[in-house]
């Protein structure tokens, strides 16, 4: 019978972790190099053709160069495959993707870099909220399954889960944008401020209300509240819960104690596997709101293809994901404890 | 058990699903009714969906014009059915590719487990790290003028298989578990044998339900990636009604048939897929009891 | 006799609704069929049988655990306490909870190895049943429980570990620990020795005699397994196809079984010196949601007789405190 609280174990974990973390951006990386080896070339001489050709577009023969040569190793173009490979880790290590062609010459990782705030606001928030929000009621719903609130939410959920976030974004400006004016249709703020007030702050919250809720409501209700309520139901099936209930123990501790802490794992789990689909979502969601983050940067680097704003948003988002799922599985030894103890 | 029996069997086990969930028979006539709306219906439309101008532009529905008609002057409700066949179109032939590799990457990862196992597993959860949509957008981006609908469906495989894989590798863990699979290895039945027996018709009806669940998540990628203009703008899919009813400020000039039809459609079609696939799996969850 | 607990024609068992096709069939297992017995005060009774025959859902019944799909079909299971009897078959669910459960009568399930929460110490175990039901603020209970655990002869370490840092024979003590914290009149174990090693076994067992010893409480002990009925209760039952078929001292059925059955089962035990082969009772079990008619050991019994098989023998008192429920045993009167 071992009892010792390890410290070493702890460490350990961390340490395995930290290894996958890098590994795992490591291998994505290498994954879109591997992809973008099977497109064809002409696609992107096509774009440079598009680029130079257009009115206002690059025309001097050093910048097409100069341009032909960035697109050329960020896809991994031409020349011997090791090379390239080395040239564009390169590039993706040092966040060197050119400059963006929607904002000549502002390189686009900085360009990147000054929306993220935007979208990672918006996101952290509603991924909170969603995930709260979603493990409460799937918690009561799971535990009073048979009552008729819990199979209206069931209801709700069957319908809600499967709609992407846009077309809930698209509904609910319909109805509280459209129909019932209430909300701003789109934008950040209201007008550039000079500089940061209270009534700035709220401003800007309240035009990122109906965003949040275009995220939190699909989420809520959907796929944090179906995961949660099928973790509950199953958590109430087993032994230690039903020897709880033997014990005399009342209802409210039980749902706390041993229902709800032990979906927790799991349930961070199931986010730390949509973060993916949840910043994907959080793009479109800000093109139809016109919220100036990083979505609807690539939405306007898309008309335009500009490449290197898009391989930007996409480096930048795999780094964003990965680390978020890293901070996550450091949280874990917060909430189970076969981690930290073996 | 010849293939002809196990053919019967997997059929009287379908008509007993659809007999006994509400949900899976609601949703399979729902997309039962689309399907007729997108292959059939398209043979005898009257105008081509595609050619501009081929109507008044701008009607409200009315009994000639059954959804209304666009700015560019289409009729919304023919080009309402032609966008079904071709957005589903996509779709099947996403699932094919996608819920086929993952069908197979789950079972390799699954059965042979140990090394093999976590090193796919590590590719998969890699990949559903990799925010998908962004992916597309690149992809798509440099590939735009060489589209097509079958490369379409292709592309927006690469970033399906993954949630398959994922599914089918967690359903072999847990039917490895399961007695009757030590029991059939102790009454002398050699591997493959106790593969095909006990292992087919679950793997069948769950290869079903991903198969159902990646449909659905192709027609969501799909109408995302024409929102961003990503898509075949030249054809009809449901996404690029939503594109040009957007563009054109459909909502905002009162022309609110344009864009309500693609989104209640694409409602339907989500809802309907789903249920089919939780229809599914609750029976599958039933028969394992 | 002092009279803890009466069962009277206690009857329950499965009802299970298939919902799998079109028609939905209903099939009741019959597991628990007329059961009437008696427990007294400070003494260990044990309920032995084959598995499937009914004992674990018997004692569910008597502690009033009716999870469905189990149903009580009739009878009734009284407690009787010096302040008066309390109708536990009739007590509504919150009842049971609020003033039975637990303080009166614990149970111990079968296979403990699960039954702790995996995300709480062991302490906290502890600390809730004071707190909820004996109302101590949390610091008293947590002071409490380390009484109580060196009380129980368990390493004080134990508190501050989870579940899973335990082993099984470990976790099984501590169960058995939470049972006897608030000294109920009766506690019920279910197989308290299955999935154990021997020398666990061996631990478990002694910790429940010491505790009965000192708490002069009522212990039941369900068990297939005879040789713990043996070295442990005063008195048992043998239960066979949900029916109850003898009753008496263990020391006495051990000697001299009555009832067909129970001759089977004791014959079937080693014995020291004894060389003769063993002999094991042919047949199987019945299936519960046909039972046979009549008598349901009739198939398997070397003595059956005609009326075996059409009307089910009634419990008879052989002598005071031996019971057996056969025909054989009728006629030899």
């Amino acid at each position: 019978m071992s009892l010792r609280t390890s410290k070493k174990d702890l460490i350990e974990y961390v340490v395995t972790r930290t290894i996958f973390y890098i590994a795992t951006i490591f291998t994505s990386v290498t994954l879109i190099y591997v992809l973008f080896k099977f497109m064809p070339v002409d696609a992107v001489e096509n774009i440079i053709f598009q680029l130079t050709s257009a009115v206002g577009g690059v025309y001097d023969p050093e910048s097409v160069m100069e341009l032909r040569r960035n697109l050329y190793e960020m896809f991994g173009l031409g020349g011997n495959p090791i090379e390239s490979y080395i040239l564009f880790l390169q590039r993706v290590f040092t966040f060197n993707f050119g400059p963006a062609f929607i904002s000549f010459p502002t390189p686009a990782f900085q360009l990147v870099l000054s929306r993220l705030p935007w979208t990672i606001g918006l996101l952290l928030t509603s991924t909170i909220i969603t995930w709260t929000l979603g493990n409460l009621l799937g918690l009561i719903a799971g535990y009073y399954q048979n009552r008729k609130f819990a199979k209206v939410l069931e209801a709700m959920a069957i319908i809600i889960y499967p709609i992407p976030y846009y077309v809930m974004a698209l509904i609910l400006i319909l109805l509280f944008a459209f129909l019932i004016p209430i909300f701003p249709l789109g934008g950040g703020m209201s007008i550039i401020p000079e500089k940061i007030t209270l009534d700035v702050i709220l401003n800007i919250i309240w035009h990122s209300l109906l965003p949040a809720l275009s995220l939190i409501i699909p989420g809520a209700l959907g796929w944090s509240f179906i995961s949660a309520r099928t973790l509950a139901i199953e958590t109430l099936s087993k032994d230690y819960t039903r020897y709880a209930w033997i014990r005399g123990l009342p209802s409210r501790h039980i749902l706390r104690r041993y229902v709800l802490k032990n979906i927790l794992v799991p349930q961070t789990t199931v986010l730390a596997l949509s973060l993916g689909g949840v910043f994907s979502g959080a793009m479109l969601t800000e093109v139809i709101f016109a919220y100036p983050g990083v979505g609807m940067l690539a939405y306007r680097a898309t008309f335009s293809g500009d490449l290197n704003t898009l391989m930007a948003v996409l480096i930048l988002s795999i780094f964003a994901v990965a680390t978020s799922v890293f901070l996550l599985d450091l949280l874990y030894p917060l909430i189970d404890p076969r981690i930290k103890h073996r | 058990m010849s293939k002809l029996k196990y053919g019967r069997r997997i059929i009287s086990n379908l008509i007993d699903i659809y007999k006994t969930s509400f949900k899976f028979r609601f949703g399979f006539t729902v997309i039962f009714l689309m399907c007729i709306m997108g292959f059939i219906l398209p043979l005898f439309s009257p105008v081509n969906p595609r050619a501009w101008y081929s109507v008044p532009k701008e009607q409200p529905p009315s009994s000639r014009y059954l959804l209304g008609t666009t700015t560019m002057g289409r009729d919304v409700f023919w080009e309402l059915c032609s966008s079904i066949g071709k957005s589903l179109t996509i779709a099947v032939i996403t699932a094919m590719i996608a819920s086929h590799i993952g069908l197979l990457i789950g079972l390799l990862a699954g059965i042979r487990g140990g090394l093999l196992d976590r090193f796919l597993m590590f590719l998969t959860d890699t990949f559903i790290i990799i925010p998908g949509f962004i992916l597309l957008v690149v992809v798509v981006t440099v590939m735009k003028n060489f589209i097509t609908i079958p490369l379409m469906g292709a592309i927006i495989s690469i970033v399906s298989w993954p949630w398959p894989a994922r599914q089918v590798r967690s359903m072999v863990l847990s039917l490895r578990e399961r007695t009757f699979v030590y029991t059939a290895r102790l009454s002398g039945m050699n591997t493959p044998k106790i593969l095909i027996f006990e292992l087919m018709p679950h793997l069948l009806g769950w290869h079903l339900v991903n198969f159902a669940n990646t449909i659905l998540f192709s027609i969501g990628t799909e109408g995302s990636l024409a929102i961003f203009g990503l898509s075949l703008l030249s054809d009809n899919t449901l996404g690029v009604m939503l594109y040009w009813a957007i563009n054109y400020y459909a909502l905002y000039r009162g022309l609110w048939w344009w864009i309500s039809a693609p989104i209640a459609t694409l409602v339907l079609i989500f809802i309907s897929f789903y249920l089919v696939s939780i229809g599914l799996s609750e029976y599958l969850h039933r028969m394992v009891r | 006799m002092d009279v803890v607990l009466k069962a009277d024609d206690l009857s329950g068992g499965y009802l299970l609704v298939r919902k799998g096709s079109s028609e939905k069939n209903e099939v009741y297992v019959d597991a628990v069929s007329d059961v009437s017995l008696q427990l007294e005060r400070n003494e260990i009774f044990g309920i032995a049988g084959e598995s499937g025959c009914g004992k674990s859902t018997l004692l569910k019944m008597i502690y009033g655990l009716l999870e469905p799909p189990l149903i009580l079909r009739g009878g009734s299971v009284t407690f009787i306490t010096v302040d008066g009897e309390i109708p536990i078959t009739s007590l509504s669910e919150n009842d049971l909870r609020r003033r039975v459960w637990w303080k009166k009568i614990s149970y111990i399930p079968q296979s403990s190895m699960n039954v702790l929460n995996p995300t709480v110490r062991i302490r906290d175990h502890f600390i809730e049943m004071f707190t909820f039901h004996a109302r101590m603020m949390k610091n008293e209970a947590y002071a409490e429980a380390r009484k109580y655990i060196d009380q129980m002869g368990l390493p004080r370490d134990v508190l501050s570990a989870f579940p899973h840092q335990l082993s099984g024979g470990m976790r099984q003590r501590v169960v058995i620990a939470l049972s006897l914290l608030l000294n109920p009149n009766i506690v019920l174990a279910d197989e308290p020795t299955s999935a154990l090693d021997v020398i666990s076994q061996k631990v478990v067992l002694t910790m429940l005699e010491e505790a009965q010893k000192e708490l002069k409480n009522t212990l039941v002990i369900v068990s297939h397994d005879l040789g713990i009925h043996g070295v442990m209760t005063h008195r048992m039952g043998i239960m066979y196809a949900g029916k109850i078929v003898e009753i008496g001292k263990t020391e006495e059925i051990f000697e001299d079984p009555l009832h067909p059955y129970s001759e089977a089962l004791i014959r079937s035990l080693p014995k020291l010196g004894d060389k003769k082969q063993r002999t094991g009772l042919g047949g199987h079990p019945p299936d519960l949601k046909k039972p046979p008619s009549g008598c349901r050991f009739h198939p398997r019994c070397p003595y059956a007789m005609p009326i075996c098989s059409r009307t089910p023998p009634k419990m008879k008192m052989i002598k005071p405190g031996r019971y057996v429920a056969c025909w054989k045993n009728s006629m030899e009167e």
